[in-house]
């Protein structure tokens, strides 16, 4: 029984989330061209609210959410109405998601560069912005589902599977790493310090790559790029391989951000081997994306739209071989902190997303405005200078990582001491490399705008369309009946996990017991293997069946998506806490310090300095002894870094590092008076607004709350407490001849740095996870505390 | 390896969605495999270190690294003395690499001043003049030696100390700069706020 239903799709969302897109992909990237200039002209940071610090953040919160964002939502509305055969949801609920979505970034950019900020990366925003988020988050995935609940078509084509896995995995992610308690209406500390907070901010700052930059335009490319070309999907079942694939070991790999600093080893070799065991199945999306154009490979001389699509998804299948390799710790040894991985990303963001999006929009604006392109030749023309402008900036991007971090390993012919001491001679070797990449970033913004100029003169040419189509729908169709037990109880699915727990068994079991439980899950695989071959046509037809079942199909999602977080942040939040600290734990910051650290991190300092001294030679010769996991357990948030642009500084307070209190104050107000050649901004303001007084007991409050072992302290104390150490300060800059007020934002980041490195070293008997002889005891669900225990007897 | 056979075609599923069809074609073994060796290196290399004990933690191959460097360092300390770092200040190689390091921005010299009297055009610098008689922490070639290596002894109010990251030869070289400019055997004051004074 068939019959037929008319339809309009909701056409106009799609046009409004486009146009977003394109405004905001020009203003991230106008932010990009200032903030990589001033890299090379520091007087382009020219007032407090325009410097790298503020601005850096503005400009990767834009580039993801406002124009990568708006330009997922754009594809997800126009392709999921389709392949639903419904209308979207509900248009109150699109409406309110598209006014929301651009309220929230029109905050972000108000909110940042006057630096209001949590200071972890991507995760910037303050948190009332952070609740709009998850609020707004939260109705496009109720639209999202409605639409699914009301499909008229059976089966979820593959592209739906990855907006599933982007919209629950998501909201998984930015909830869990934006827990945080207020102390104000604009400043929160995160709940989680130190490593917990390192392990949680990279499980989503990578996966905001995997399910933001990702999934979502994997979807994109499965329902656009047939439409292109008009051609089949190269193969259904490597959709099936890569998606599982993907989906489940791309959460895995966050701690690949974290290689070689004081993460504990066996969530570094997790990171480091999940990430090339994910190699695979990013390829895979490539390679359904590339030869899905087989017999229709002319159309990339002629139709600009397959030429963004293919160069998009060769980017993608570049930046994907390049992540697993700069997963490797050796490699990542001289790449991390540089600029190659700023190239990584870009390749990925400007070839991969730019492109994909490019292509999409020349694609949709004809269809969504009833005409043709208004320019075939503009659209080329933006195609080969943006190609040419994304090679520049890699290349450079390549040969500027490589070298500074070749010159700041490289150590005298007796390997005593560093060749390079002086951080700025790396600095300097550089500049012309990162002169480069103004060029390529100017040249792929100029394609930009000459495809919003396009695309307006197709848009003054056409009139809005909105889509109506008569279509054949199953009155009876076997849709939504499974039920759980065969959600759940099936092979596919009880052999993956059988197989996942007995690894959790070799991972975390004490020696001998984990052995055991490595050799049968061998003994499993080959077993789950054997009754593949004998019966995956009952495999194959309950995924068929699977996929008429939408609910069913996100729940068993959500658990693929969940477990690696769950295996690697359980033991790091409940093992790594302060009280299993061995060696050294960090001293408490006093009010004044503290307030000088919320103006490090609010300045955004982290952009440009590490706090993690890795247990590497070049570093701990240039910096000092390497960064211990106690020496930052007192972090809200953790300020372990991600690039030096400019030297580490977890020991500038403590040790060869330090310098006097004159040193920073010239320094603050001038880095080139104290450091010839620097490219920091100036910061001299801070010589004259006071800091934030009023705001310390309830910051104190909320330290104490999350386990920070202050004393107790009345309000006036801990002010008194502050300016007391802020006039001692004072009288020592004034000895050298500098007259500044205690009470001012320079004196608290002065005696912050001048704390950083500080820690004591508790005595043996009061280490938890020690025999009285210091020898450490095997930790329950920790493979190293095993490997120590036995490695000593 | 079987040749891929042209008169077969690709197995096109029944199914379309809003017009879109998809083949069913066989994984490649190509990428397979790249998937299978990963997976192997994986439990390999997990087997090694943590069910076999092999390979070194990070912080034991970098505390044999670092004390062999701090071993190097300590002899080619053992000959160093007063009468070698005067010695050194007369070698005119010795003295030219010691002013070039002296001489690079962001160190000695930004606190030191170019002409050594802790000043740059008049306005004090946070160092203290080193062409004077006058020192704080000891003026015998040993004392300048070991202050530039450690640094002061409270650093938020002085030197930083500069051999982690220069090494010994070149802060003796940079020392026995600065001596060049003055004579052995010249009278020497304690400054007024030296510390145990």
């Amino acid at each position: 029984m068939t019959k037929k239903v008319t339809i309009e799709y909701n056409d106009r969302i799609v046009r409004q989330f486009m146009l977003a897109s394109v405004l905001f992909g020009i203003v991230a990237m106008l932010v990009g061209v200032l903030i990589a200039s001033q890299l090379n002209f520091h007087e382009l940071n020219l007032a407090k609210w325009l410097t790298f610090g503020r601005l850096r953040p503005l400009h990767t919160n834009a580039a993801i959410f406002a124009f990568v964002g708006n330009m997922m939502f754009a594809g997800i509305y126009y392709s999921t109405q389709r392949l639903c055969k419904v209308r979207m949801g509900l248009d109150w609920l699109s409406n309110l998601h598209f006014w929301g979505w651009q309220a929230i970034i029109v905050a972000a950019a108000i909110t940042l560069p006057l630096g209001l900020s949590r200071g972890q990366e991507y995760a910037e925003l303050i948190w009332p912005i952070n609740v709009a988020v998850a609020l707004i988050w939260v109705v496009f995935s109720v639209n999202f589902f409605i639409t699914l609940h009301r499909r008229n078509e059976p089966s979820l084509y593959v592209a739906l599977w990855f907006y599933i896995a982007t919209i629950i995995t998501i909201a998984m992610l930015y909830i869990v790493n934006h827990l945080s308690i207020p102390t104000s209406w604009t400043h929160s500390y995160s709940v989680f310090s130190g490593v917990q907070n390192a392990l949680v901010q990279w499980w989503y700052g990578h996966n905001a790559v995997a399910f933001f930059l990702t999934t979502p335009i994997l979807g994109i490319m499965y329902y656009f790029m047939p439409k292109a070309v008009d051609r089949p999907v190269y193969s259904y079942r490597l959709s099936i391989v890569h998606f599982w694939s993907l989906v489940f070991l791309y959460i895995w790999a966050g701690p690949h951000h974290l290689l070689n600093t004081a993460l504990p080893k066996w969530l570094q070799m997790l990171g480091m081997f999940f990430s090339l065991m994910l190699w695979a199945p990013s390829w895979g999306g490539m390679l359904n994306g590339l030869l899905t154009l087989r017999g229709a490979w002319d159309k990339l001389r002629t139709d600009p739209v397959v030429k963004f699509f293919v160069a998009g998804v060769t980017f993608y299948g570049m930046a994907t071989f390049e992540g697993p390799l700069l997963s490797i710790r050796s490699v990542n040894a001289l790449s991390h902190y540089s600029d190659w991985t700023i190239g990584h990303v870009h390749a990925g963001a400007l070839g991969w997303n730019g492109f994909m999006a490019a292509g999409m929009f020349y694609w949709l604006a004809p269809r969504l405005w009833g005409t043709k392109l208004h320019s075939t030749a503009a659209a080329n023309f933006h195609f080969w200078f943006g190609t040419i402008g994304i090679l520049f900036y890699v290349v450079a991007m390549w040969v500027s990582g490589v070298m500074q971090g070749l010159m700041l390993n490289a150590t005298t012919a007796d390997g005593t001491a560093l060749q390079y001491p002086n951080f700025i001679d790396t600095l300097q070797a550089i500049r012309p490399m990162m002169g480069m990449r103004v060029v390529g970033g100017v040249m792929y913004l100029t394609g930009f705008i000459v495809m919003l100029w396009n695309l307006l003169m197709t848009i003054r040419n056409g009139q809005p369309v909105n889509e109506t189509r008569e279509i054949t729908v199953e009155v009876e169709a076997e849709q939504d009946t499974m039920s759980w037990r065969d959600t759940f109880q099936n092979d596919p699915v009880l052999y993956s996990m059988g197989a996942l727990l007995l690894l959790m068994g070799w991972w975390f079991l004490p020696q001998g017991a984990n052995l055991i439980s490595l050799l049968c899950a061998v003994a499993f695989g080959w077993l789950a293997v054997r009754k593949f071959q004998v019966s995956h046509g009952t495999w194959t037809t309950w995924y068929e069946r699977l996929l008429h079942n939408y609910l069913p199909f996100t729940v068993l999602t959500f658990i693929a998506v969940v477990l690696g977080g769950l295996i690697q942040l359980v033991p790091t939040v409940t093992v790594n806490r302060a009280k299993n600290i061995e060696d050294r734990l960090q001293q408490v910051y006093t009010p004044l310090e503290l307030a000088g650290r919320d103006i490090y991190v609010a300045e955004g300092c982290y952009n440009c300095h590490s706090q993690m001294i890795r247990t590497l030679v070049p570093d701990v010769l240039r910096y000092g002894d390497y960064s211990r996991l106690g020496e930052s357990i007192y972090d809200h948030p953790f300020q372990w870094g991600s690039k030096r642009t400019g030297p580490d500084l977890a020991r500038e307070g403590k040790g060869p590092s330090k310098k006097s209190n004159s040193w920073h104050y010239k320094h603050l107000m001038n880095p080139r008076s104290m450091s010839p050649g620097s490219n920091m901004p100036n910061f001299a303001w801070m010589s004259e607004s006071p800091f934030d007084q009023k705001a310390l007991p309830a910051k104190i409050a909320v330290m104490t709350t999350l386990g920070v072992p202050y004393p107790v302290m009345e309000a006036t104390e801990i002010k008194m407490k502050a300016l007391e150490q802020g006039v001692t300060i004072a009288k020592n800059l004034a000895d050298e001849g500098i007259v500044v007020m205690p009470d001012k934002q320079i004196v608290a980041v002065i005696a912050y740095l001048q704390k950083l490195g500080h820690y004591d070293v508790p005595e043996l008997e009061n280490r938890l996870g020690t025999t009285p002889l210091g020898v450490p005891l095997p930790k329950p669900g920790s493979p190293d505390g095993y490997r120590a225990a036995a490695v000593l007897k | 390896m079987s040749i891929p056979s042209h008169s077969k075609e690709p197995e096109l599923r029944a199914h379309v969605y809003d017009g879109i069809q998809e083949y069913d074609q066989k994984l490649p073994n190509w990428w397979l495999f790249t998937l299978y060796i990963m997976i192997v290196l994986f439990v390999i290399w997990w087997a090694g270190y943590y069910q076999f004990g092999m390979g070194r933690t990070d912080g034991e191959v970098l505390d044999a690294v670092v004390s062999q460097i701090d071993k190097a360092r300590e002899k080619e300390l053992e000959s160093i003395d007063d009468a070698k770092l005067w010695s050194m200040s007369k070698d005119p190689e010795v003295v030219a690499a010691g002013k070039a390091t002296f001489m690079t921005p962001g160190m000695c010299v930004t606190c030191h001043g170019p002409d050594l009297t802790g000043t740059l055009g008049g306005a004090k610098l946070p160092g203290l003049p080193l062409n004077d008689t006058e020192w704080k922490h000891g003026g015998k070639p040993v004392e300048i030696f070991k202050l530039v290596r450690k640094g002061a002894p409270d650093v938020t109010k002085g030197m930083p100390a500069w051999e982690p990251a220069l090494g010994v030869k070149r802060v003796a070289e940079a020392v026995a700069f600065v001596l060049s400019l003055h004579k052995e055997g010249e009278p020497v004051t304690l400054a007024a706020d030296a510390p145990g004074r």
